[in-house]
């Protein structure tokens, strides 16, 4: 006969419960906690690389969101954001994980160029024509992903991440090819004309924010107050439930992962039809993470996706401040980005489990 | 011809190197039961602690590849601890570790001046008069010792996870948390040692194409390898000797794509580097329609183990 | 006789809810004990306390007199206690001999496995098993990998066994032989423990019973003594007699299923040309070892599992084999299933929500482009009322958190909040106290009172009894017997195992 080893004896166990509920403050308190964590790790990096917290703190509130400029800028960047964060949150909302929110970009501002390029459509009518072939570019793309789900249970994770890779060098292809506008050496496309490029609606703000903001109403209205919206909750919750009780299951998600294509290709079109004005080999950098993100955070729920978005957009243009003053490089905001999220992510497990010593 | 061949299969070797080891590196956590994204992440930070150790040493590959290896091993142990102690969601906590490492390999990286610096490397060994021989001398006697490492570390790690009281440890927790729980395998003990055990093998495919292949590092080098590398682990059943199989197919396409340019062929170059990413997606079609669903697959893969759970 | 293992003031609660309250439980060497209560009464919680599985949150374990505190369950079994839960802990892909290395460690893979190997050969043996080290547990049937469970904890040299309602997963023949060989073991010393809620069993095998009622044991009594009347009132409290059955009155074919074939993806055929009738006024009980087929004719049934041919016809809506599941439920056709949780409810979304979703693709709760959720509230109120729903604080409360038995009124409810044409159940009862089980029992009898057909799969043969009309046998994919009323329980338990 063994004994138990002394440390048990000593010091009893650690266990660990599923709660079974928890009120909501308190998970409030946990995710606060937590994300002022999140928050104060990435100030000390910022502080290791350089950056006082006060001077980040007056370039970040004062210098950001107190100049009409930067705060112009913060708008347009939060244009796209508030986009993938919605199309991301619906493909969420439906257990489809969409990782393929650049490569949908990317056909989203190929199908807004070939729109320009080949002159489809009346000069009045050219940006609803740029929309529309933006928006099913991206929705193309993202049904492939779901088609090779559905057909051959190809993880749609590694599918979709990997069909980015598939657009950009498609993308390169044009640019360095057939699409290159001939009077640079740069691997872009000619510019678009005025009418082809989305109107300023007053503030110097484009009309691409109202197109966001309409995509969060619409989101709102679709996930909220639908049926479709209501059948989304059974489809994320318990698939195979949700068939039983009539559900159409195939259809629900079908239907939400092409929207989320579609607003993807949507945010391609804002970015090169709005900032370049051309199409560009690096419209679409970074927006993968950023839309889990913006989905992650609020929970796909589109209201606080539209004010997450805005959120990250200060940090966005905070970033480029600091990479042109203080030669920060500008993957300094991938790493915040991660860091909020691991950390939010952990307050799941505070809020999901109890700790207690027994003995 | 023959020199286009030669020139080819012998460098098949260099290409898929990474893909075998990051696979190899993957399927030992996965066993575990860990659904492991975190690859690419992991393979940034070899990549760049390779190249870093060998500029801040002055040389000294080898010893920098092991540098890479405790360097991934170390990020990892964050991976761990959000998906072993923490138990939150494994897609999730796997690609916050890839944009985390994106983020901190380019900030440190770029900060410190390792951007585009250009490293001796690793040398290729000649294996005495064998490298002589026309043709297979070329191809098999002369490659970099990581390659001819790779085939002892996929032997002992194919016995190890088969026949040890070890690997049948890890499988048993891979497979059914609670039974090897209630057998008295500390379940999270053996999960985190399989992250950090795999992530050392990831860590030195990344280095390695850093190091051994383009012998610098820049920003974001692994491009989608890592990817390939998860694809890679499930088209193989989770089983290391297919794995090797899927690596060399890739390899094959890899070496290919400069080869052919440089043959003087002209194809559209853009659309050839595609390539690896479209037979990734192929050979994953090729899985899903001909292997029985679930073959293979570690019967826990992405569930987190509780175990005082009130039925 | 010495003690082998004492419990005393056993207290566990899970976030909150108390699991054991002050349980105390002694079994001695060479006894066989029987822990007798309901499902939920906490005979497994405290078992797994004694196996070192669940850490209390007070009170003593001794083994042979001396206090313990067990680290986990490799520590319990170095203290000679051992378990066979009721979900096996066998890794399904290893082998018998893998499985049970796994949990009796031996230095050295090659050596350890040739050790294994002979003390499987040798407890195989004493015990008169004939289990093969080689094949994979996959491939075993359910009392076999029982049997390799058991196998498993002896060759740990284990004093102390608990099995945990071993016999739940047996036909009535196999129990017996398991029972018979649980007292040859005590015959060699070995303290058993018998979890159990059936009275028979312990009447017919136990030396000693201590009944658990709410998380506390309530009593210790020889089950030679003491009369059945006696256990059953310690086991539930008071009794609710099942109420007396309305006279048989049964109309034309409501439901048949003709020629029926399921497959699974691999190609192994589930359901094989199977084929029966249900009248109007009628309970068709569906019998059989679990693993039959029922979960397949179920699924069927219901639409989740589109069979590859055969009928599903309906009165007054025709062939719905091929039919979606919103067709089914548009022709009144009402789906219990098996497992609650992951098939009738959607656990983290709210009881109102979950009442609701069965009439919503009928435009009940407003059309697509708006929803209408007061209607859903104020439907799902009347509903909670009507059929007893207790536990609910607010209709916005997650599923989840309602009892089983709560849980299994709300699927009814919704499943027949239009009057039923067709009843599927599968295991209606399963996991239920014996309250909840009555009152799901009278729902059904009072569905086939109203006219409607009731199909109810269930591997509890006293369920099938208590409740069918017609009672049929469900062997490898096909009925292989059927039986009216009253029939013969020794007949049916030959059927289901003859065949399979």
């Amino acid at each position: 006969m063994v004994a138990p080893p002394l440390k048990a004896r000593r010091l009893g166990r650690l266990t660990l419960e599923l709660r079974q509920n928890l009120p909501a403050w308190k998970q409030a308190a946990f995710l606060t906690i937590c994300l002022v964590f999140g928050i104060a790790v990435s100030v000390a990096i910022l502080a290791a690389a350089g950056i006082a917290p006060a001077t980040l703190f007056d370039e970040m509130i004062v210098e950001t969101l107190g100049n009409a400029d930067s705060l112009r800028a913060v708008l347009v960047q939060a244009t796209p954001l508030i986009l993938v964060g919605l199309g991301a949150g619906l493909a969420f909302r439906v257990g489809f994980w969409n990782l393929g929110i650049e490569g949908q970009m990317i056909w989203g501002g190929i199908g807004a160029t070939a729109v320009v390029i080949y002159g489809i459509g009346p000069e009045s009518l050219r940006l609803v024509c740029m929309g529309i072939a933006a928006g099913l570019g991206g929705l193309t793309w993202v049904l492939l992903a779901a088609w090779l789900k559905l057909s051959f249970r190809v993880n749609e994770i590694i599918a979709t991440l990997l069909l980015n890779y598939v657009a950009a060098y498609f993308l390169f292809h044009l640019l360095y090819g057939a699409w290159q506008d001939p009077t640079t050496a740069f691997p872009q496309s000619v510019q678009y004309r005025s009418f082809e490029r989305l109107p300023e609606i007053g503030f110097g703000v484009s009309s691409g924010l109202a197109i966001a903001l309409a995509a969060v109403a619409v989101a709102f209205w679709l996930v909220q107050l639908s049926r479709a919206g209501f059948y989304m909750r059974f489809v994320s919750a318990n698939p195979g439930m949700a068939r039983v009780v009539g559900v159409p299951v195939a259809a629900v998600s079908i239907g939400a992962i092409a929207a989320s294509g579609a607003l993807a290709g949507l945010a391609g079109f804002v970015n090169v039809a709005s900032q370049e004005g051309r199409l560009t080999q690096s419209f679409f950098d970074g927006y993968v993470f950023a839309g889990v993100l913006v989905a992650f955070l609020s929970r796909n729920d589109p209201i606080i996706a539209a004010v997450v978005g805005f959120l990250l957009a200060v940090l966005f243009v905070t970033g480029q401040t600091l990479q042109v003053f203080y030669q920060i490089p500008f993957t300094m905001v991938q790493l915040i980005q991660a860091i909020i999220v691991i950390a939010v992510a952990s307050s799941e497990f505070l809020i999901r489990h109890r700790m207690r010593w027994t003995r | 011809m023959t020199d286009f061949l030669i020139n080819w299969i012998a460098g098949i070797p260099v290409t898929a190197a990474p893909y075998a080891l990051a696979a190899l590196g993957l399927i030992i956590s996965e066993r575990s039961g860990i659904l492991n994204l975190s690859a690419e992440g992991l393979m940034l930070v070899g990549a760049m602690t390779g190249v870093a150790s060998c500029i801040v040493l002055g040389g000294h590959p080898l010893i920098a590849l092991v540098i890479a290896m405790v360097a991934s091993s170390v990020v990892s142990l964050l991976f761990a601890m959000l998906t072993v102690v923490l138990r939150i969601n494994q897609v999730i906590a796997g690609l916050a570790i890839v944009f985390f490492c994106q983020g901190l390999t380019g900030l440190i990286g770029n900060l410190a001046g390792w951007q585009n610096h250009p490293i001796a490397g690793l040398d290729k060994w000649t294996i005495g008069p064998l490298s002589e021989i026309p043709g297979i001398g070329k191809i098999l006697f002369i490659q970099d010792p990581v390659v001819y490492l790779a085939i002892p570390i996929f032997y002992l790690v194919n016995r190890v996870l088969r026949f040890s009281m070890v690997g049948l440890n890890l499988r048993a927790v891979g497979e059914n948390p609670a039974a090897a729980d209630a057998a008295g395998v500390s379940v999270a003990l053996y999960r985190i040692a399989a992250i950090v055990a795999g992530s050392a093998l990831v860590g030195l495919a990344g280095a390695y194409i850093s190091v051994v292949g383009v012998k610098l590092w820049f920003t974001g080098m692994v491009g989608g390898r890592g990817w390939i590398a998860v694809a890679l682990v499930i088209f193989a059943r989770w089983a290391p000797w297919p794995a090797l199989g899927g690596a060399l197919l890739f390899g094959c396409i890899e070496a290919v794509i400069p080869r052919i340019a440089a043959a003087g062929i002209r194809v559209p170059q853009y659309l050839m580097l595609m390539l690896p990413y479209l037979a990734t997606i192929a050979v994953m079609v090729w899985a899903g329609a001909t292997q029985r669903g679930g073959a293979g697959e570690p019967g826990a893969l992405g569930q987190p183990h509780v175990r005082e759970e009130r039925r | 006789m010495t003690i082998a293992l004492t419990l005393t003031g056993i207290r566990k609660s899970f976030d909150g809810f108390l699991a054991l309250d002050d349980a105390a439980f002694s079994v001695g060497g060479g006894e066989v004990h029987a822990l007798l209560g309901e499902n939920g009464a906490g005979k497994s919680s405290l078992m797994n306390v004694a196996a070192g599985l669940y850490a209390p949150d007070s009170g003593e374990i001794a083994i042979d007199g001396r206090p313990v505190v067990l680290a986990g369950p490799a520590d319990a079994r170095r203290h000679g206690v051992g378990m066979v839960h009721q979900h096996f802990k066998l890794v399904k892909p290893f082998t018998v001999a893998e499985n049970i290395l796994l949990a009796n460690p031996r230095p050295g893979y090659r050596r350890g496995m040739a050790a294994t190997r002979e003390a499987i050969a040798r407890q195989a043996e004493t015990l008169g098993f004939a289990i093969e080290p080689d094949r994979r547990v996959a491939d075993l049937s359910i009392a076999e990998q029982q049997q390799v469970e058991i196998v498993k904890v002896l060759v740990g040299g284990v004093r102390i066994l608990i099995l945990d309602e071993p016999t739940a997963v047996l036909t009535d023949a196999e129990a017996d032989r398991l029972l018979e060989t649980v007292r040859r073991l005590a015959e060699t010393g070995v303290a058993v423990v018998l979890v159990t809620h059936k009275l028979y069993e312990v009447k017919r095998h136990a030396d000693a019973v201590t009944v658990m009622r709410g998380g506390r044991t309530v009593a210790t009594a020889d089950p030679r003594t003491a009369s059945t009347a006696e256990l059953t009132e310690l086991t539930v409290g008071q009794t609710t007699p099942l109420p007396a059955r309305a006279s048989f009155d049964h109309g034309g074919t409501r439901l048949n299923v003709g020629a029926l074939t399921c497959a699974r993806a691999d190609g192994q055929v589930t359901l094989a040309d199977l084929s029966f009738f249900v009248r109007s006024g009628e309970i068709y009980g569906v019998a059989g070892v679990s693993g039959n087929g029922q979960a397949e004719l179920a699924e069927a049934l219901v639409g989740i599992r589109p069979p590859l041919a055969g009928e599903i016809w309906v009165e007054g809506a025709g062939d719905l084999a091929k039919a979606a599941p919103t067709a089914r439920r548009d022709a009144a056709v009402a789906a219990i299933p098996a497992d609650r949780f992951s098939h009738a409810l959607a656990g983290s979304l709210s009881i109102a929500e979950n009442f609701a979703v069965g009439e919503v693709h009928c435009g009940r709760y407003g059309g697509w482009p708006l929803i209408d959720r007061n209607a859903m509230r104020r439907a799902t109120a009347a509903a909670v009322a009507a059929f007893d729903v207790q536990g609910v604080r607010s209709l916005r409360q997650k599923a989840a958190l309602l009892s089983g038995g709560n849980a299994q009124k709300l699927v009814i409810a919704r499943e027949f909040s239009r009057e039923p044409a067709v009843v599927v159940a599968h295991s209606p009862s399963r996991g239920l106290d014996a309250r909840a089980c009555g009152a799901v029992h009278q729902r059904l009898l009072a569905a086939r009172d109203a006219g409607a057909a009731v199909v109810v799969i269930s591997e509890d043969l006293d369920e099938i009894l208590t409740l069918s009309d017609r009672i049929a046998v469900m062997s490898r994919g096909r009925i292989v017997a059927e039986f009216d009323r009253p029939a013969d329980r020794q007949a049916i338990g030959r059927a289901m195992v003859d065949h399979g």
